[in-house]
C-alpha cells in the first residue's frame, strides 16, 4: 500500500498547553485509520492541521511523498483533502444543492451575457453523486427542514463534489441515533471500498471495532501507537488511551428499592404546533431506582422530561412529586421542591455560555441565601467558594478557575459542571438526559460511576438515554417509548437488550 | 383615485430601492439601522452636486438631474463605508453604529449645507434648490382605465429604480455573489469553509445599501420638496426597514409593503382633501404609514424571518 499522508514530528501548541507532541503518523492510502483518545488528547488539533485550520510549530505533513504547506482549508481543498466538521458548516435557509456547490457553482449566461448559476444541472450532478455512494438526499430540500443525519450526508456529498480522495471525520457519531449510526459506518465503508482513504476521528471503541483498519491512538498530546484493530481488543485500546484500566462494566452495589418519588399519571404533551410528543404516560420512581426511558430519538422521551421540569406545559395527566401534584408548578418552585435537572442540549439549556463557571454553578441558587444578601445584592465570595468545592470536587478542568467562561471549555467538561451544580442541589429526583453524549470513555466512567453512586444514596433517578448499552448497564427498571406511548416497563433484568430494541422499534410481539 | 395611485407610486417606489439597500446589508448579517442616515446623506451629497454643477453644466437641466442621483449614490455609500468599517472590520456594535450614523448624518449635513451654502454661495441657508424631476405620461398605457394612472405623470426616477431593482434581484438571486451575500447572513463559517472572504462579502454588501439609500433619499427630496433640507431625515429609512421586516428580507413581499405604505399615505392626502379638513390634519396623514406599520406588526412579525446570523460578529 501507498503513504498518502504522512505527519512527520509535530508539534503543535496553545497557551497554556501543548495540544500535540512530537506526533509522527502515516496513513495508507485506502484505509480507515481511527484516531482515538479522550476529549482534549490532541486528536482534532492534528486533524486540524491536516486540514489547514491550524499549522504546525514544528514538523512537516507530507502528502503523496511531498511536503506541503497547508496554510488554508482551500489548500487542503486543492490537494483532495476534505473533512466533516462535528459541527456542520450548512447554509440553513439555502438547498442542499446550493449548499455543496458553494464557492464552485456552474455557471451559464442570460443571452450569452449575465452569469447566472446553473443550479439545474448542478441537482443533476448532487443527483449522481448521491446515487454512486449511496447517500441518498433529496436535492432541493432546505437545509432547515432535514434531520441531523440528512444533513451530514450533505457535509460528505460536499466533499466529495469537490472530489476529495481524503476524507476526515470528526466525531461523526456523535449526534446519530443508533440505527443512523449502523447506517453512516455503512457510508464509510462503501467509500473506503470505492478507493477514498478515511480518517476517523473519534472515541467510540465499538465503532473502530466495526470498521476500522488501524488505530491511532493519542494521549494527553502524544502518540501511544499505531494499532491493528483486529488484533487489539477494546480494553487494551481504552487502557491505552486513558492511560489506566478502565471498568466498561459497572458493578452495580446492591440497593434497596425505598419510598416512592415521582409518579406520572396519564400524562400527554403536546409542542407548540399541538403535535401530541407525549401520550398518557404513567410510571412511577421511588427512591434508590434508576428508572430508565428508551426509545429512538423523537419518540417523546425528552419531552417527558422536559414536562417534569416544567419547561413544557402538561396537557392532560399530573406529576406528583412525593406525593404532591406539581404539574401546575412554576420552574423554580419545581426547582425547590426537589428536582434537578440535566438537560440534554447542555450548551443552549444547561449553561449560560458567556457567563464563568462561579456563576453557571449558582444558577439554581443564586437568589438564596448566602448567594444573595437580604438585600437582594449577589455575594461574589459566596458563589466563587461554592465554585471551587464543586470544581474540585468533581474534578472540571477549567482553564482559569472559577472565572472560566462556560464557552471555552470542552463538552466533558461543561456536562461536569452541569451535573456537579443539579447534585449539589440535593434534590430527590435527579433527571438525566443523554449524560453522556459525546463525551469520551473517562468522562462517561465518571459520570456512570456517579450516578450510581447516586442511587446508592438513595436518590430516585429517571435517565433517558438513546445509549441501549448505557440503559442495560444502569438501569433498575426500562419503559419503552415509542411513538409518545408506553410500549412496556419491565424490570431491567427480565429483558434482553434485543428485546428492548424490539419494543423501541415498536414490533415486539409479546410471547403468549 | 389617479392620485392615489401616482403619489403612491412615487413614494413606494424611493422607498422599495432603500428597502433593498437594507436587504443587501442585513442579508448578508449586517444590521442596517442606518438607512435613515444613508438616504439623508445621500441625499446631501446629490443635492450638493447639483448646486456645484449648476454653474458648470448649463442648458442641460436633465444631465444635471440625472448626475445628481449618481452621487447622491456615491455619498450614500461613503457614509456607508463608515458602517461597513465599524462593524466589520472593527467589529462594533451593529446596532450601536447605525444610530449613531443616523444622528452623525443628520448634524453633519446640516453643519456642512450652511457652511457651503455661506461660503460657496454667500447665502446662509440649510437648503439645496432642486428642479422638479422630469415627468412623462406614456401614450397609450395611460389611457388604459384605472391602471393607466400608474403611466400618467410618471416621475422618470420610477422607471430606472424599477430596472435598478431588478438587476439587484437578478444579482442577489441569481449569480454566485448574491448566493454568498445570502449565505453569509445565515451561516458564515460555511461560506469561509468554502473560500469565500466572508468580510469583503458584507463590506461590499454594506456600500451598495448605502449606494441605494442614497438614490432613495434623493428621489425623495426631489419629489417631496425639491429641495436638500435637514427635512428629508422624516423616518422614511425606518420605514423601509418596516418594509423589508414585513418583506422577510425577499426582494418580491418587501415590494408589497412598500407598495402597501405608499398608498396608505397617498390615500390619507386625498382623503384629507375630500373631507376639505384644515391643512394643519397633512400631518395626521404624515402618521398614516406608521399606523399601518404597528397594526401589521401585530400579524405579521411572529411570521417573519431574519437571516440567522444577522448582527453576529464573524472573525
Amino acid at each position: 500500500m501507498d503513504t498518502l499522508v504522512e505527519f512527520r514530528h509535530i508539534t503543535k501548541r496553545f497557551p497554556g498547553i501543548v495540544a500535540n507532541n512530537d506526533i509522527s503518523l502515516s496513513i495508507q492510502k485506502g484505509e480507515i485509520l481511527a484516531i482515538l483518545g479522550e476529549n482534549g488528547a490532541g486528536k482534532s488539533t492534528l486533524m486540524s492541521m491536516l486540514f489547514g485550520m491550524q499549522i504546525p510549530d514544528e514538523g512537516d505533513i507530507l502528502i503523496r511523498g511531498k511536503k506541503e504547506h497547508i496554510s488554508s482549508p482551500l489548500v487542503a481543498n486543492d490537494l483532495n483533502i476534505g473533512m466533516v466538521h462535528q459541527h456542520f458548516m450548512l447554509v440553513e435557509n439555502q438547498s442542499i444543492t446550493e449548499n455543496i456547490i458553494m464557492g464552485i457553482e456552474p455557471k451559464k449566461r442570460y443571452f450569452g451575457l449575465f452569469p447566472y448559476v446553473d443550479i439545474q444541472s448542478s441537482k443533476e450532478k448532487v443527483r449522481e453523486l448521491s446515487k454512486q455512494y449511496q447517500l441518498e438526499v433529496d436535492p432541493e430540500s432546505i437545509i432547515e427542514d432535514i434531520p441531523v443525519s440528512t444533513r451530514q450526508r450533505v457535509e460528505i456529498l460536499k466533499m466529495l463534489y469537490r472530489n476529495a480522495e481524503i476524507l476526515i471525520f470528526d466525531e461523526p457519531t456523535a449526534v446519530l441515533t443508533p440505527q443512523e449510526i449502523e447506517s453512516l459506518l455503512g457510508i464509510i465503508k462503501n467509500l473506503r471500498d470505492s478507493g477514498k482513504t478515511i480518517i476517523l476521528i473519534t472515541h467510540k471503541l465499538d465503532e473502530i471495532k466495526k470498521i476500522a483498519d488501524r488505530c491511532a491512538i493519542l494521549c494527553k498530546g502524544k502518540m501511544v501507537g499505531v494499532f491493528d484493530v483486529a488484533s487489539t481488543t477494546t480494553q487494551e485500546m481504552s487502557a491505552l488511551m486513558v492511560g489506566r484500566e478502565v471498568s466498561l462494566t459497572l458493578s452495580s452495589t446492591e440497593h434497596k428499592r425505598g419510598t416512592e418519588v415521582l409518579r406520572v399519571e396519564g400524562l400527554s404533551v403536546e409542542t407548540n404546533e399541538h403535535i401530541r410528543k407525549v401520550d398518557k404516560v404513567s410510571f412511577t420512581l421511588h427512591r434508590g431506582e434508576v428508572l430508565s426511558i428508551a426509545g429512538v430519538a423523537g419518540n417523546g422521551q425528552v419531552e417527558i422530561a422536559d414536562a417534569i421540569a416544567g419547561l413544557l406545559p402538561v396537557k392532560e395527566g399530573a406529576i406528583f412529586l412525593a406525593g404532591k401534584d406539581i404539574s401546575g408548578c412554576t420552574v423554580r418552585e419545581r426547582i425547590e421542591s426537589g428536582v434537578a435537572y440535566i438537560p440534554e442540549d447542555r450548551q443552549s439549556v444547561g449553561l449560560i455560555l458567556d457567563f464563568p463557571l462561579r456563576e453557571n454553578l449558582c444558577l439554581k441558587q443564586y437568589y438564596q441565601d448566602p448567594y444573595s444578601n437580604s438585600r437582594g445584592v449577589l455575594q461574589k465570595q459566596e458563589m466563587e467558594s461554592l465554585a471551587k468545592q464543586l470544581i474540585s470536587t468533581y474534578d472540571i478542568r477549567s482553564g482559569s478557575g472559577v472565572n472560566t467562561l462556560a464557552r471555552s471549555m470542552s463538552g466533558g467538561n461543561q456536562q461536569k459542571a452541569i451535573i456537579a451544580r443539579e447534585i449539589n442541589l440535593q434534590a430527590d429526583l435527579l433527571i438525566f438526559v443523554q449524560p453522556t453524549r459525546g463525551l469520551d470513555v473517562g468522562a462517561i466512567e465518571t459520570i456512570h460511576k456517579k450516578i450510581d453512586e447516586l442511587r446508592a444514596q438513595g436518590k430516585a433517578i429517571l435517565l433517558i438515554s438513546l445509549e441501549l448499552d448505557e440503559i442495560m448497564e444502569l438501569a433498575d427498571s426500562i419503559l419503552v417509548l415509542y411513538n409518545g406511548k408506553v410500549q412496556t416497563i419491565k424490570q431491567a433484568s427480565e429483558m434482553t437488550k434485543l428485546e428492548v430494541g424490539e419494543y423501541m422499534m415498536g414490533v415486539h410481539v409479546e410471547k403468549a | 383615485m389617479d392620485s392615489i395611485i401616482i403619489e403612491g407610486i412615487a413614494f413606494s417606489i424611493p422607498l422599495f430601492i432603500i428597502a433593498i439597500g437594507g436587504i443587501y446589508s442585513e442579508g448578508s448579517g449586517v444590521i442596517n439601522l442606518a438607512l435613515e442616515g444613508l438616504l439623508g446623506f445621500g441625499a446631501f451629497a446629490g443635492g450638493l452636486s447639483y448646486a456645484l454643477l449648476s454653474s458648470v453644466i448649463t442648458g442641460n437641466p436633465l444631465l444635471l438631474i440625472y448626475a445628481s442621483l449618481a452621487f447622491a449614490m456615491v455619498g450614500g455609500a461613503l457614509l456607508a463605508s463608515l458602517h461597513a468599517l465599524m462593524c466589520i472590520k472593527f467589529k462594533a456594535n451593529q446596532v450601536i453604529s447605525g444610530v449613531v450614523i443616523n444622528m452623525l448624518s443628520v448634524a453633519l449635513t446640516a453643519f456642512l449645507a450652511n457652511q457651503i451654502n455661506a461660503s460657496v454661495f454667500g447665502q446662509p441657508s440649510n437648503k439645496f434648490l432642486l428642479e422638479i424631476f422630469p415627468k412623462v405620461t406614456v401614450p397609450l398605457l395611460s389611457k388604459i382605465p384605472i391602471l393607466g394612472a400608474l403611466f400618467t405623470d410618471l416621475y422618470t426616477f420610477v422607471p430606472i429604480i424599477v430596472v435598478i431593482a431588478l438587476i439587484m434581484a437578478y444579482i442577489l438571486y441569481k449569480t454566485p455573489f448574491g448566493m454568498h451575500i445570502r449565505a453569509c447572513g445565515d451561516n458564515p463559517h460555511a461560506v469561509a469553509a468554502a473560500g469565500g472572504n466572508v468580510m469583503k462579502i458584507r463590506f461590499i454588501s454594506v456600500l451598495v445599501s448605502g449606494a441605494l439609500a442614497g438614490l432613495g433619499g434623493m428621489c425623495f427630496a426631489y419629489s417631496i420638496s425639491t429641495t436638500f433640507s435637514p427635512n428629508i431625515y422624516m423616518g422614511f429609512g425606518y420605514l423601509a426597514i418596516a418594509a423589508y421586516i414585513f418583506g422577510s428580507w425577499k426582494i418580491s413581499r418587501t415590494f408589497l409593503a412598500c407598495i402597501l405604505f405608499g398608498f396608505a399615505r397617498s390615500a390619507g392626502y386625498v382623503l384629507v382633501q375630500k373631507l376639505e379638513l384644515p391643512s394643519s390634519y397633512g400631518d395626521l396623514v404624515l402618521t398614516l404609514p406608521y399606523i399601518v406599520t404597528l397594526v401589521l406588526l401585530l400579524f405579521f412579525s411572529s411570521k417573519t424571518k431574519a437571516p440567522r446570523a444577522l448582527g453576529d460578529v464573524y472573525e
